[in-house]
């Protein structure tokens, strides 16, 4: 293994073996499967069963992995065959990432390569090359504040409703700073866990408001079609006030460019804005205003869901057998720690400090190119081509990224 | 409504008309009969076979018999006469026809008699005032609704507020509707029972002759010929995709996959398709196709899924007119073939 891998191998081993190093145990750890990807084999170990805490890190221990996963879900069997291991219940997980949802940086720090004919370029790694039309690239995508950010937010949406429609209480909300750009939140509630995929699926509508009847056009013809029937209506719950509440504040912040964004053409909604806030809205009287029609409420009201939609892994919730990554453990692409941390820090929790394993000593690196960027209170880069003197955590996590390589 | 007025004793009568409820069943321990002593119970076995009967034939389960007591343990009977059909058409069948019997039934029952049965399922139910007659726990809503079609059964479209989730009656009818069916299929969920007496064991045998008949009745099955100009939108797109890029999400694929299987594909002409792809492995590929064929694993064929799933994971596209009348993709590929054959 050349020298820059033996480096973060090292400091992963450091950490695992090191006493003091919290690593909690998840819920019922002998009904879990643990897997674990080996550092230098770079190969998954998977069907692993441990019955404690301290016999899975001793292993973590001995054999030092790049990262390490248990299940969702709790099995009679951890150890044995998918077909044999007797699903018991599932934790309802949700997985948020920078990677699948759109950020206002743009991503302009992610890089990718084309494997085959070698075009290279910056941002959102396209679906094929341009030149070539390949569709194998290798990437170097990076976090900044503003993916976390974005992170952050589609976050906050979730945990409005897992609180305030779905009823679970701030101490039923595990929320989890996932270790690179991304946040999970896992539910260990008794109710929820003998939910099966089609339950899991109406939850993951439900939170990216797919299916919603109001925006239904199949229904809305069906509805027109019953003579005289309103067909706009959203009643003082859920999804419905969402879309109140939301459609509201856009009005009362729109410029007419961002109603043309809309899609909609209609001066009448700008100009008589609290009137049309006061009669639709909040009386419920959507028909009754000369020059707004029920088109109209229906893409206002498309535009907003979309806002109010959480945009979680929509595949990550309904698979009542993933792998997640294990609390506490470190992540191989940055060396950053999976971390807990209380449903209402959301906004205060930085994972840029929070979730730092490496916090002592520095290190030589040679740096190819590494953007600006944070680590704790030190703004650090951009670099490139050159040797700097950085503290661990930041030579780990460039060092894991491949844009830096330990100095002779 | 106080609660106290929702807490309702349920009496004998009740047990009679919902003989699946836990107290009927513990009713039935207090009566006298035994397996080997079923069929000299003359009234008790008739209405035992005459619910089974009506049950193949009619989907419900008969005429209720005047006493009681004969009606609550011809039902217990009925199970043993069904457990020894041997048979899964029969035992979904039966079940599904207690379901509905329950479900007509239950339309005349007042809000505390339906609280009572909700409770005896476990439910965590109330009072739904003043939106609604009842508010249910989530994941009770969920795990009947979830597998219910067309979108007025969606989560999103219920009023929910702090994990309850405010219904009327007629929704609540039919949920229930949904635990019956789920609970007389576990209590028929047994593979034999030993030392059956041999009459029993020829009046099953009768039943299931009688299901054949009923079954040859009903099923379409799929033509064995790959037809494309049939594939639904969705399997097009994957289909354009798969060419285009060679390249597909893990849902994507197994989707693809599954449908091909389904509809007749070897697995030896999809292997053929699955090499034209950029991260084709020919040992992993073939693996994931005979596990998704049945050939291997737990043996169980996969299906595809079904289209709200494929909606919930951006895989369903292009969705036309012949969508809106099917909840399957493989129910799609059925009816434009009959489509395409009379046009
Ligand atoms: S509705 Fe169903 S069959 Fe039609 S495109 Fe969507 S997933 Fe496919
Ligand atoms: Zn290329
Ligand atoms: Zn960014």
């Amino acid at each position: 293994m050349e020298a820059s891998r033996e480096f973060v191998y090292k400091k992963f081993a450091e950490y695992y073996r090191d006493p003091s190093t919290e690593i909690p145990a998840p819920l019922h750890t002998e009904q879990r499967e643990f897997g674990y990807l080996m550092f230098k084999e770079r190969f998954m170990v998977r069907h692993r069963s441990f019955s404690s805490i301290s016999n899975l890190r001793a292993v973590l221990a001995e054999t030092v992995p790049s990262d390490v996963y248990h299940s969702c879900a709790y099995y009679e069997n951890p150890d044995f065959d998918m077909d044999k291991k007797g699903w018991v219940g599932s934790d309802l997980v949700f997985d948020i990432d920078a990677d699948h949802i759109p950020t206002s940086c743009n991503k302009i720090h992610d890089e990718f390569k084309c494997v085959k004919c070698g075009f290279s370029g910056r941002g959102i790694t396209p679906e094929a090359c341009p030149c070539c039309e390949g569709t194998k690239f290798e990437t170097k995508i990076w976090a900044c504040d503003l993916c976390i950010q974005s992170a952050r937010e589609e976050t906050g949406k979730l945990l409005d409703m897992l609180e305030n429609d779905f009823g679970f209480s701030t101490d039923d909300l595990h929320v989890f700073f996932s270790g690179h750009r991304g946040y999970h939140v896992h539910l260990e509630a008794e109710s929820v866990r003998s939910l099966d995929a089609m339950a899991r699926k109406e939850i993951v509508d439900y939170v990216t408001g797919l299916g919603l009847a109001v925006l239904d056009k199949e229904a809305d013809e069906k509805r027109r079609k019953r003579k005289g029937a309103k067909h706009f209506i959203l009643h003082d719950f859920g999804w419905n006030r969402r879309l109140k509440v939301a459609m509201e504040k856009f009005l009362l912040n729109a410029s007419k460019e961002d109603l043309k964004a809309v899609g909609i053409r209609n001066r009448a909604l700008i100009e008589n804005k609290d009137a049309i806030i006061k009669r639709a809205i909040n009386e419920g009287r959507w028909e009754s205003i000369n020059g707004v029609s029920v088109q109209t409420w229906l893409k206002l009201a498309e535009y907003v869901r979309e806002q109010q939609a959480s945009k979680i892994d929509t595949v990550v919730t309904t698979d009542v057998h993933r792998l997640i990554r294990m609390n506490g453990t470190l992540h191989g692409k940055t060396g950053l720690m999976k971390v807990e941390f209380p449903a209402k820090s959301l906004a205060d929790f930085d994972p840029f400090s929070g979730a730092v394993a490496f916090k002592k000593g520095e290190v030589k690196v040679f740096v190819s190119d590494a953007p600006e960027f944070r680590l704790g209170d030190e703004a650090l880069g951009p670099y490139k081509n050159q040797t700097v003197v950085l503290p661990t955590a930041a030579a780990v996590m460039l060092i894991c990224k491949r844009r830096a390589e330990v100095a002779p | 409504m106080a609660a106290s007025q929702m807490e309702k004793a349920l009496s004998s009568e009740d047990f009679a008309k919902y003989p699946f409820l836990k107290h009927a069943s513990k009713q039935i321990a207090n009566l006298d009969f035994t397996i080997s002593n079923l069929s000299s119970e003359k009234t008790v076995f008739d209405r035992a076979l005459n619910r089974v009967t009506c049950a193949i034939n009619e989907m419900h389960t008969g005429k209720m018999a005047n006493d009681k007591k004969t009606e609550i343990s011809s039902f217990a009977a009925a199970l043993i006469l069904v457990i020894a059909t041997k048979n899964s058409w029969i035992k979904k069948r039966y079940a599904l026809a207690v379901a509905k019997t329950a479900h007509a039934q239950m339309l005349n029952e007042k809000i505390d008699t339906l609280t009572a049965i909700a409770k005896d399922f476990d439910w965590d139910i109330c009072a739904g005032s003043p939106y609604k007659d009842f508010r249910i726990g989530f994941t009770f809503y969920l795990r009947n609704a979830a597998h219910m079609h067309g979108i007025e059964w969606k989560l999103v479209n219920q009023i929910m507020d702090r994990g309850m989730v405010y219904l009327n009656k007629d929704k609540v009818i039919r949920l229930l509707q949904e635990e019956v069916k789920a609970r007389v299929e576990k209590r028929l969920d047994i593979p034999e029972i030993k030392n059956l007496p041999e009459e029993i064991n020829l009046i099953a045998n009768d039943l299931v002759r009688l299901a054949q008949e009923q079954i040859g009745e009903e099923t379409d099955n799929l033509p064995k010929v790959v037809v494309q100009a049939a594939f639904p939108p969705c399997i097009n797109a994957l289909y354009a995709d798969a060419a285009a890029s060679h390249h597909l999400s893990h849902i994507g694929r197994f989707t693809l996959t599954a449908f091909l299987v389904n509809i007749g594909m070897t697995p030896e002409a999809l292997n053929e398709l699955f090499k034209t792809f950029s991260d084709y492995n020919e040992r992993l590929t073939r693996y994931q196709i005979e596990h998704i064929a049945g050939e291997r694993g737990s043996g169980t064929r996969y299906t595809c899924p079904q289209c709200s799933v494929l909606q919930t994971h951006s895989v369903c596209k292009n969705r036309d007119e012949l969508c809106r009348r099917i909840y399957h993709p493989l129910k799609y590929y059925v009816l434009k073939q009959k489509s395409l054959k009379s046009a």
